[in-house]
């Protein structure tokens, strides 16, 4: 059997967020002369806007490199830089099947984080090589010592030769290079085999059609090939193969153990999945590798064009993104108040976040979202069991056994003396306390068990308000609870507005109502007649406030000189009823959607 | 129909609310200025000749703050130069702390017929608060001198601290002064006047305590026979202001003056707010035009309604018809079909309904683009 190439080294970083992932990236890249100093910007590999401005990593980005050893030997490297959220797990593991290492980076100031622990145990899933790096070590409060003895302990690695470098100030880059050489094995797979090759990543080019990033297990691809891959039946012939460096940058061929990409003017974008095998028609292989999991969204919000007859723009946009984001999934909806629109998926919020940023920055499409809900799994009295979370879509009350949530593991890290403002708000959330550490004198770790859709209510606005944005917060997904859920309703002028439908626990309706109610009334512009608006459970009312009529609009004179001023300000009021939404014979703000659920914190 | 105007731009003292196109520290200049005007009026009398003008209206400022030879001057030039029709209307506005016996028989000799009188509010304290330069007695005083003449006083809405009573004070005094027309309006805060900061400090009524005084008013002035034929205007039977009502027909006007707007030939002209370079313009034979813009075909019928809307007369469908070979219902089809249940239908006219006139922006901004 031929073998792959042996100076081949592919891997990735995985860190907690803001441990200098990126950072190390643009200094090992700067070292092997990927990029001059002249073109060097921080954050190389993170070129969408978004990412530079929040300074986090979204999307994966894979890079070549040369560099030559201290054994005198030429390696190519290929980088694969991931995203450090737990939102974006997927993205880190799918980097992580086109690898046989990792580096593994924890700040010497930190310690080892959750997140960082998560994505561990992903790479030992994934049976890749592991190289523990210590950062930060130019910074005062590094304790580099300990920080290694943490990791032997808690991940259960040989720290003792780790790499201690300081990104930032670019020391000892060389050891991770070095040890990237030694640690990290070469590919396997056999060039001469029939092609298999995985698809990691994709996204659009308006020139190229669809460019599909790959990771080659085994065999060649080459120009003028035909391609298929095993979901679809249509074929492709190859434009054109090459590397990442980072920019896209054409070669003859791509062979088993490689990372590079495909372009083959593949126009139809559903045709592509990532985690699909790419083959070759002439001699294709007889089964496509193993791929991905499937993800599970959990958080879920609507997303409809603000403008009802953008709605095939945002079509485009959100099939364009999800070639880029395969976490994200979608599907049309429609709803009574806001038109046609997609009752979209998300791993988390911050990934609700990003998705709803890209369609509006990267389509320029402006958007109502709805607010976030999660997936329920309701017992219906014949049965029958399925998952909801779209609030309109709950069957009536006395349809429904019972239901269940998602609860989730939630660990909060915060100073001392919030500790008593975190336990009452995990209180107010239906919490359940688990567990409390003190890691050091200045750093407490909480546990608790917490449904989900309090979190994506408010509890990261809260968290931050009560710890003046001291405590972090991550979580996971811990299954789902039996729990006493209702359906809230929003009535306008005695009509339901589907889109303001919540589902809360039984005890909370009251209040939820309430505090709806109230905001709605804040939200709602005076219209010609009085609006009630109601919250009902059940069909029962729960909360009513009223908005009352407007007794005055009119421009007291208008005579000569006054006309065309007038014209242009009923083109101006015209104008602002674009951004409204009717439902019944309400006018509602586009906004309110998304915005009502916030709590008022002046209440 | 079509109408004159001519703006006399002085006054003693800027009031409190106003922004209108006024320099009271001018007057040095109201013998150059008025000169001008006649030139103006010499200008454009040449250029509509074959119109014929209903309506004349001097207004302000105050006009009755220059001497009143200019007036009957301009007046002269007026019927010189354009060709009014058998019994024009012509108005002027007047300050009660500005006339004498003199002026009004001077006013008189010139042909005007017709009186509004500034009043705003019976009660001195307020007219003070507004920088008015005259008090209740001076407005007695000034319909003392015109009676038996047709006059209308002006009644203000949303001063600050007003109450229901401050304004039956008000109607009763304008009503029994003998007036035959009064105009009932909101006091609107300007960015830029000195009102403004009290509106912005919360300090006067708002909107909904405006539309209760105003309909307080509304209803007195019904008691004492003053009928409401536009948002803001009442008056005995047969004493609408021709003048007026000609904008609200959408009917031709020509403007003339510094900051004066006219509306014919299909345009909409507006002249420079600046005194100094009206004079030079008309000096040096140009008008003085800043702004003129031709009214598309849609912003034509969108006025039509627009306009017509504001008054109980509504507008008439043979009408809109007449001006656009249209039917106004088949061309506003979405916005009529949303606003349908606030206007009342009677054969040809439509109206907005009573209870809905002081809400008006609401329903028309569904007619605007």
């Amino acid at each position: 059997m031929a073998k792959a190439n042996k100076f081949l080294r592919n891997f990735c970083i995985i860190a907690h967020i803001d441990h200098g992932k990126s950072t190390i990236a643009d200094r090992i890249m700067e070292l092997t002369g990927q990029v001059s100093r002249r073109d060097m910007e921080e954050q190389l590999l993170d070129s969408m806007d978004i990412e530079r401005e929040r300074g986090i990593t979204i999307k994966l980005t894979p890079v070549r490199m040369f560099y030559t050893a201290l054994d005198g030997n030429e390696y190519e490297f290929n980088l694969i830089d991931t995203p450090g959220h737990v939102d974006f797990t997927y993205e880190v593991s799918r980097s992580l099947a086109a690898c046989e290492g990792a580096l593994v980076v924890v700040d010497a100031t930190q310690g080892v984080e959750a997140q960082t622990l998560a994505n561990v145990y992903l790479a030992l899933e994934n049976n890749l090589e592991l190289v523990p790096v210590i950062n930060k070590i130019d910074l005062q409060s590094a304790r580099v010592e300990e920080t290694k003895q943490e990791i032997e302990e808690v991940i259960g690695l040989d720290a003792a030769e780790a790499p201690c470098v300081s990104a930032k100030e670019g020391t000892n880059i060389r050891d991770i290079l070095e040890a990237v050489v030694k640690l990290v094995p070469p590919p396997e797979g056999d060039p001469e085999a029939p092609l298999k090759a995985l698809i990691f990543d994709s996204y659009y080019d308006n020139y190229k059609g669809v460019i599909l990033f790959v990771r080659i297990k085994d065999g060649t691809v080459k120009v003028g090939d035909t391609i298929k891959t095993f979901l679809s039946e249509r074929k492709y012939d190859v434009t054109e193969v090459g590397a990442f460096a980072p920019r896209l940058q054409p070669k003859s061929v791509l062979a088993a153990g490689e990372v590079g990409y495909i372009a083959a003017s593949i126009k139809s974008i559903e045709d592509v999945e990532v985690g699909d095998t790419v083959t070759c028609v002439s001699r294709p292989a007889a089964e496509p590798l193993p791929g991905y999991k499937k993800v599970q969204p959990v958080v879920f919000c609507g997303i409809y064009p603000l403008d009802g007859s953008k709605f095939l723009d945002l079509k485009e946009a959100i099939l364009k993104l999800k070639l880029n984001d395969a976490a994200l999934t979608f599907e049309p909806d429609n709803s009574v108040a806001l038109g046609f629109g997609f009752r979209c998926g998300f791993l988390g919020l911050l990934h609700m976040e990003i998705v709803q940023e890209r369609i509006e920055r990267e389509f320029n499409l402006d958007i109502i979202t709805t607010a976030p809900s999660v997936s329920y799994l309701v017992h219906k009295t014949d049965g029958e069991c399925f998952y909801v979370d779209n609030p309109s879509h709950l069957p009536p009350p006395t349809d429904i056994e019972y239901m269940e949530e998602p609860i989730v593991k939630a660990e909060v890290y915060t100073p001392p003396e919030y500790v008593g403002a975190i336990m009452e708000l995990c209180q107010d959330k239906r919490g359940v306390f688990k567990d409390m550490t003190y890691l050091d004198a200045r750093r407490v770790r909480l546990e608790y068990r917490l449904p989900l859709n309090e979190i994506v209510y408010d509890f990261f606005d809260e968290l931050k308000s009560r710890t003046k944005g001291y405590a972090s917060f991550d979580y996971e997904l811990a299954g789902y609870e039996k729990s006493k859920l209702v359906k809230l309703d929003i009535l306008l002028n005695g009509e339901a507005c589907d889109a303001l439908s919540t589902i809360v626990h039984e005890d909370h309706a009251y209040k939820r109502g309430r505090m709806l109610a109230e905001n709605l009334k804040e939200a709602i512009p005076r219209q010609l007649f009085e609006i009630p608006i109601q919250a009902a459970v059940g069909g029962k009312i729960i909360a009513r406030e009223t908005v009352k009529a407007v007794r005055k609009d009119v421009l007291a004179k208008c005579y000569g000189g006054d006309i065309t001023r007038k014209k242009k300000l009923l083109e101006k009021q015209k104008e602002g009823k674009k951004r409204m939404r009717q439902v019944g014979m309400v006018e509602v703000p586009s906004e309110v959607f998304m915005q009502i659920l916030k709590t008022n914190k002046d209440k | 129909m079509a109408g004159i105007y001519l703006h006399i731009p002085f006054c003693k003292h800027k009031c409190t609310y106003c922004d209108f196109c006024s320099f009271p520290n001018r007057m040095d200049v109201a013998e150059a200025y008025m000169a001008c005007l006649i030139k103006e009026i010499e200008m454009r009398g040449k250029e509509l000749e074959g119109r014929t003008f209903d309506t004349v209206y001097f207004g302000g400022g105050t006009p009755s703050v220059v001497d009143p030879k200019y007036i009957y001057a301009a007046m002269k030039k007026v019927e010189d130069c354009f060709s009014l029709s058998r019994r024009p209307e012509i108005t002027i506005e007047i300050n009660p702390g500005t006339v004498s016996e003199q002026k009004i028989a001077l006013y008189k000799r010139a042909g005007i017929n017709r009186f509004s009188i500034g009043l705003q509010t019976a009660i001195d304290g307020q007219l003070e608060e507004l920088g008015r330069i005259h008090t209740v007695r001076d407005y007695l005083y000034c319909t003392s001198l015109l009676k038996g003449e047709n006059f209308s006083a002006d009644v203000m809405l949303g001063i600050k601290n007003q109450t229901k009573e401050d304004v039956r004070k008000t109607i009763e005094i304008a009503a029994g002064s003998g007036a035959k027309h009064i105009s009932m309006y909101a006091l609107t805060p300007e960015d830029g006047t000195p009102i403004y900061t009290d509106y912005l400090n919360g300090e006067l009524p708002d909107g909904d305590e405006v539309a209760e005084l105003y309909e307080y008013g509304r209803s007195l002035l019904a008691e004492k026979g003053f009928m409401r034929y536009e948002v803001s205007n009442f008056c005995k039977k047969g004493f609408e202001s021709r003048h007026n009502l000609n904008y609200w027909k959408r009917g031709e006007y020509v403007g003339l003056g510094v900051s004066a707007s006219s509306f014919f030939a299909g345009r909409r002209l507006l002249n420079t707010l600046d005194l100094d370079e009206y004079m030079k313009c008309i000096l040096s034979g140009f008008y003085p035009v800043i702004d003129s813009e031709e009214v598309g075909k849609r912003d034509a019928k969108f006025e039509f309604l627009m306009l017509g809307l504001r008054t109980v007369y509504g507008v008439s469908a043979a009408e809109y018809q007449k001006a656009f070979g249209t039917d106004w219902r088949e061309d506003f089809a979405a916005a009529y079909q949303k606003t349908k249940h606030y206007l009342l239908e009677e054969g040809d006219v439509t109206r907005i309904k009573d209870e809905y006139l002081y809400v008006q922006n609401a329903i028309l901004s569904e007619y605007a683009e």
